[in-house]
């Protein structure tokens, strides 16, 4: 899939784990985890918000285009 | 309103379960009424399964009366698989309404249409052997005892569900894609 999903390189940057992400942007392990391994079909314009929030980022830190 | 359609469902099963043992009766009575016959007790052909008088076929050609006697058998053989297929799907519990589209229910619903279409096939083939040797001036048994007739029902029932197979098969990919959705 072209676009690349770099979730964890923003939670290292965060220091903070899958389960403190989960509890604290309030979705579950299991759909976290589709999104954090790239298996995930779509993202809600509402979940992006809600972990940019929690992340304090942009979309973009955490998403990127890979022309591959 | 989940109890209720727990009911609806414990009440649908015992009603499969009644119509399949009862198909897989009378299946077994046409295959061993047919096996009688061949074996050479003649007489019952006046009194076959179902009671159906078939002697004045018997006595006509044998080959005719195994022709018929197979079609009959082989019907019923199909709605008892038909009546298998629902059983099987109640005992497997995979009518889950929150997540209503799986592959279990695609595939029974797929093999549902191809057994009706090939029931549709053998009772209009069935019905159409029983014209012609009607033409052919024998004496036989009207098309609803020998539960020839409603050809047309099944195979309107078996198109009718391929093009719903179809929009379930794409209501699987959209479930599946729901389910990917974060």
């Amino acid at each position: 899939m072209p676009i690349i999903v770099n979730l964890d390189v923003m939670m290292a940057k965060r220091k903070m784990s899958l389960n403190e992400l989960s509890e604290k942007v309030g979705f579950t392990l299991a759909n976290l985890s589709i999104f954090k391994t790239g298996k995930a079909k779509a993202i809600r314009f509402s979940t992006l918000e809600t972990i940019c929030k929690v992340l304090d980022c942009q979309p973009a830190d955490f998403l990127e285009f890979s022309k591959d | 309103m989940s109890m209720r359609i727990d009911l609806y469902f414990k009440v649908l099963n015992i009603v499969a379960w009644i119509i399949f043992i009862g198909l897989a009766i009378d299946t077994g009575g046409y295959l061993t009424n047919t096996l009688w016959v061949l074996l050479g007790n003649t007489t019952i052909t006046s009194n076959f399964w179902n009671y159906i008088n078939l002697s004045d076929l018997y006595q006509y050609d044998l080959e005719f009366f195994i022709c018929l006697t197979v079609l009959l058998t082989t019907i019923f053989l199909f709605k008892t698989i038909l009546f298998y297929l629902t059983v099987s799907v109640f005992q497997k519990k995979k009518f889950n309404l929150e997540n209503p589209f799986n592959e279990t229910i695609r595939d029974f619903i797929f093999n549902f249409a191809f057994i009706a279409l090939a029931i549709g096939l053998f009772s209009y083939a069935g019905k159409s052997f029983c014209y012609w040797l009607i033409n052919q001036g024998l004496k036989m048994p009207n098309l609803e005892s020998m539960k020839l007739g409603g050809s047309d029902i099944w195979l309107f029932m078996g198109i009718t569900l391929l093009i719903v197979a179809k929009i379930f098969k794409k209501g699987i990919e959209l479930q599946s894609e729901n389910d990917l959705t974060v």
